[in-house]
């Protein structure tokens, strides 16, 4: 396919006629330090970064034992029975152990601590907020801004209200996809463009939905101006989303770079709502499946992935009490030493993390595939669930982030901050940030060991 | 009205309407109490999605279609009032707004019978007016921003106008865009509250005119304010008390109260998350989105006859038994539905223990597992929605591997065997004793005297107060006075963003016995609150430019 020649400049000063619009325009990808892989025709592909989340953790014991954290460490690690469905793909996963978030003289907000810990380093001092603003965005704001959606925000969960743990605020937290057809509207509907396709040509009406903007963004700072701290803040936040959305705007005036691996699908059934472990299983991989397309054509750098929530509602169908009621309630069995049902539950939220990985693993990209050139970091809320313990929380840091990750090993590191996962993670990412967190969870040191 | 038509009646009469001098073009603007110079945003607060809804219908006419998803509200102190004041718009909930914008304006203005239907002469045509599009923004600027606009503010929506009109050879476009960023401006979709220095005080600062037309429009309307409201925020009247008077008999009189109660009480008892609901299809056959959506409407309508319409005494929520049914839900109550009307009144029988709107399936099923019903769910918010007693967070520490399962047969066995630990009953002793009352109803809301083959007790003991099943349970919310007092100071959070703190301990307690004294009418209490001072009483932000000076400083 012809690459295209023409300036971006140069085409939207000819398409406008010389009429004056303010316009922004995204990083390209050239501008990015890239070090990944490469597709057939010589170009690079561009890294990707996102987060999964599953509530409830993985099972322990009272005694000491556990039913996930594998015996071995380093290369080639035990797959134990909760870690069973990342098998098959284990040299792509690195699984870290005995990390514990430190709240130091803040509570244990029960489901909650855990997770903003890990995610803005920070923890909070009341549930429903975070006190700083989540690792997705800063990475966002390093690799996501040369797409069409700075970051996808997808809940497969099937609970009463929509979830989402990224925030930029603290209060305000992202407001997710959370059904097949809902992503497949934004992802493939209205402003989507083929990159494989032919005829593009450039939508006269995007360039008058710019300049739309430009009005908004003048009152920015005599707003700001006439308020307090808080609101600022709020305010802030309101005027990034418009950048964002006049990125989205300027990414439509572009050609897209072809893209080998994109193939657009067609629109999925809408599922029926129910939200046993089952459902939210299909669920998760009918989204996977879009937004692994969704990242190989290229509409997005960055995601975070919601399989259940902090406090999950999820259950086995037909029975009347939920997982996250059964982790308290369910004795230790005496015979095997740990919770039956608990970690069956658990085995089944993972496999749910296992059909999202092969989804992202079916993508064929350069020499490799669409995981090759992804790094998922995937975590938890809690630790052992029945004591809502902070230590032992389960993290994941899957695929190869284009080269960087030494991926298939097993860290294990008892007492130490969860925040070092999260800063190895958006160092693996490209994001440049050099510390993170806050208070004990405060940390300049990355895990080398699966840096490469 | 169909917008076009509105349109062309706005053409019409325009010239006979008491525009505001700035609308007529005038060179300066009279803007007399929201100068942005000496105006400090004291609050931020996020339209909700029936707020946006009713503002758009209110303005253009109530057949605009709006179809969006709104980004999700956040419920703080046990409201989403509270929480709109906390919430800002990401990405996506931007995206959606600005999408919505130019759809909107799209329909506005929109194309009819082949002839266009956009505000002046020059409509249809390529040429830009520039006084038609100044008369047309001030007019819609004022309705949409809930104030005149700034000369800026009009400027810069003119320039754009004009532009677009020349690149794509129609004014109704260049008019569209202009419509359109101004439906997503941040002083359209958030509710920007601004205090200026008060003339009557030194050093003190009062909310503006127009914030003050707001908080009234939106707590008695649940809308943004009408032309007659802006117009006594312009000519300083609602800064008077008899100019406030004049408003609040005016707009406490109209039928729309009814939408500002009834936005409130939908607010406070969480009458929401029916959309989502979860319940499994083997245990609860009978649930469906109809029976979600009807259990809604349900509590709702109970809740404005009993309250607006009858202007009954509030504490009888707790007590009646009188509904109304149809059809899917008269199948989950198991009762007849003998009615050809789609809707009828209902009385439950005594027999049935159907008392106070607690019992009602609505808040049964909203407050249960998806297979089962949850007695403490139910009494943790029993405390939340009726008495304002929020339930701490469950200590992280608690010791649960002390806890076993219970194979008791109710639920009461099984949550009294967690009584017997010591972090847990600190907690479930206030929590379960009214959730277990209501145990005669299952994870749906229906009927039942069994589980698991036992007999279920339905008798309780809040710390001392014995009551037996939902009956009971009515008759202690009935007499506790926190009921009363827990509504009274709902009404002024939900209406000034803002729980009261201790300085408004001896107004808030001064309404209560107001509240008492009118029999406990809400509808009275909405329009005694609306006339207090303190109702418009301002908190300056941390961080807010301190002083008039010190502001025009800033804008060097």
């Amino acid at each position: 396919m012809a690459k295209k020649t023409l300036g971006r400049r140069t085409l939207l000063r000819g398409i406008l006629g010389g009429a004056a619009v303010n316009m922004s325009l995204p990083l390209l990808n050239v501008f990015l330090n890239e070090n990944g892989n490469a597709y057939a025709d010589g170009s690079r592909i561009p890294p990707r970064f996102g987060t999964y989340f599953w509530g409830l953790g993985l099972t322990d014991t009272p005694a000491g034992g556990t039913r996930w954290v594998p015996s071995t460490t380093g290369f080639d690690y035990e797959i134990t029975p909760e870690l069973q469905a990342i098998a098959a793909l284990k040299h792509k996963v690195s699984v870290f152990s005995g990390f514990r978030a430190i709240p130091d003289t803040r509570p244990n907000l029960v489901h909650w601590s855990g997770h903003a810990s890990i995610l803005s380093g920070i923890a909070p001092g009341t549930s429903s907020r975070f006190e700083g603003a989540t690792l997705d965005t800063r990475v966002a704001d390093a690799i996501g801004g040369a797409t069409r959606f700075k970051v996808l925000d997808i809940d497969a969960s099937i609970s009463r209200r929509p979830v989402s743990y990224s925030t930029r605020t603290g209060t305000t937290f992202a407001s997710p996809d959370q059904s097949p057809l809902a992503l497949y509207q934004r992802l493939f509907g209205d402003g989507f463009q083929d990159p494989n396709s032919d005829n593009w040509a450039p939508d006269p009406a995007v360039m008058l939905r710019q300049s739309v903007l430009s009005a908004v963004t003048e009152q920015r700072q005599s707003l700001m101006r006439s308020v307090g701290h808080d609101d600022q803040i709020k305010l802030e936040q309101y005027f990034t989303s418009l950048r964002e959305m006049e990125n989205q705007l300027a990414v439509q005036l572009q050609r897209p770079e072809p893209r080998e691996a994109c193939v657009v699908p067609g629109a999925p059934d809408e599922l029926e709502r129910a939200g046993s472990v089952d459902r939210v299983n299909q669920n998760t991989q009918a989204l996977a499946r879009l937004l692994a397309m969704g990242l190989a054509c290229d509409q997005s750098r960055v995601f975070n992935f919601i399989h259940t929530a902090g406090i999950s509602e999820t259950y086995i169908a037909g029975q009347s009490k939920i997982y996250h009621q059964i982790t308290h309630d369910e004795p230790t069995d005496a015979q095997q030493g740990y919770q039956l049902e608990t970690s069956k539950l658990a085995s089944q939220v993972m496999d749910g993390f296992g059909l999202f990985l092969n989804e992202l693993d079916a993508i064929k990209e350069g020499d490799g595939t669409l995981l090759d050139n992804c790094l998922v970091f995937a975590l938890s809320d809690t630790g052992y669930a029945k004591i809502h313990s902070l230590e032992n929380i389960p993290m994941m840091l899957v695929g190869g982030a284009g080269g960087r990750h030494k991926a298939g090993q097993h860290i294990h590191a008892p007492g130490e901050s969860v925040t070092r996962v999260s800063l190895t993670a958006m160092q693996l990412a490209g994001a440049p940030v050099g510390e993170f967190g806050a208070g004990s969870m405060r940390t300049a040191r990355p895990i080398t060991d699966v840096m490469a | 009205m169909k917008p076009t038509r509105l349109l062309v009646l706005w053409l019409a009469l325009s010239p006979l309407l008491s525009v505001p001098a700035f609308a007529q073009g005038a060179a300066t603007p009279n803007v007399p109490v929201a100068d942005a110079a000496t105006a400090v945003v004291v609050a931020v607060r996020r339209l909700s999605e029936p707020q946006y809804r009713q503002s758009i219908a209110d303005i253009f006419g109530s057949d605009i279609n709006i179809d969006a998803r709104f980004e999700p509200e956040l419920r703080e102190n046990g409201l989403r009032a509270l929480g709109s004041a906390t919430l800002s718009l990401t990405s996506a909930g931007f995206e959606q707004y600005f999408n919505l914008s130019q759809e909107i304006a799209r329909q506005v203005l929109v194309p009819t019978n082949g002839r266009l239907a956009t505000p002046c002469a020059a409509a249809g045509t390529a040429v830009f007016d520039a006084d038609c599009a100044q008369q047309f923004l001030a007019h819609y600027g004022e309705l949409l921003f809930r104030r005149p606009l700034t000369a800026e503010e009009m400027q810069s929506r003119l320039v754009m106008a004009e532009s677009g009109t020349q690149r794509a050879g129609s004014f109704q476009t260049g008019m569209q865009m202009a419509l359109s960023s101004l439906l997503s401006a941040p002083d359209f979709l958030f509710r920007l509250e601004r205090a200026e220095p008060d003339p009557a005080q030194n050093g003190e600062w009062r909310l503006d005119a127009y914030s003050r037309a707001s908080r009234l429009s939106f707590l008695l309307w649940n809308s943004t304010p009408d032309a007659e409201l802006l117009a006594a925020a312009n000519s300083g009247a609602l800064l008077t008390a008899a100019g406030l008077q004049a408003q609040v008999d005016r707009l406490g009189a109209s039928p729309r109260l009814g939408n500002g109660i009834e936005a409130f009480l939908v607010d406070m008892m969480q009458i929401d998350g029916f959309d989502s609901m979860i319940k499994d299809a083997t245990i609860y056959p009978k649930f469906n989105q109809l029976v979600a959506d009807s259990a809604e409407q349900q509590m709702i309508r109970t809740l404005v006859d009993h309250l607006v319409v009858q202007a009954r005494d509030y504490r009888e929520i707790f007590t009646t038994r009188d509904t109304f049914l149809n059809r899917s839900l008269a199948a989950v109550y198991q009762v007849p539905f003998v009615s050809d009307e789609e809707w009828a009144p209902y009385t439950f029988p005594e027999s049935a223990q159907r008392a106070g709107i607690f019992s009602q399936v609505g808040f049964l099923s909203l407050y249960a597992h998806p297979g089962s019903s949850s007695p403490t769910v139910r009494g943790v918010k029993l405390h939340e929605i009726f008495l304002c007693e929020h339930t701490p967070e469950p200590p992280a520490d608690v010791d649960f591997s002390s806890v076993v399962d219970s194979d008791a047969g109710t639920s009461r066995d099984r949550l009294l065997d967690h009584m017997n630990n010591p972090g847990c009953i600190v907690c479930h002793q206030r929590s379960d004793p009214p959730g277990l009352a209501l145990e005669h109803f299952d994870g749906l809301g229906q009927p039942r005297r069994y589980e698991n083959g036992q007999l279920i007790d339905v008798s309780a003991d809040l710390f001392g107060a014995k009551f037996v099943g939902a009956p009971g349970l009515g008759e202690f919310l009935y007499n506790d006075p926190r009921t009363s007092s827990c509504l009274v100071r709902n009404v002024y959070a939900y209406g000034v963003a803002r729980m009261p703190g201790a300085a408004e301990r001896s107004y808030i307690n001064a309404q209560i016995e107001q509240f008492a004294g009118n029999g406990y009418r809400v509808p009275e209490l909405f329009r005694q609150m609306a006339l207090t001072p303190d109702f418009f009483s301002v908190v300056m932000p941390e961080g807010a430019p301190l002083t008039a000076t010190e502001l025009a400083d800033a804008g060097q």
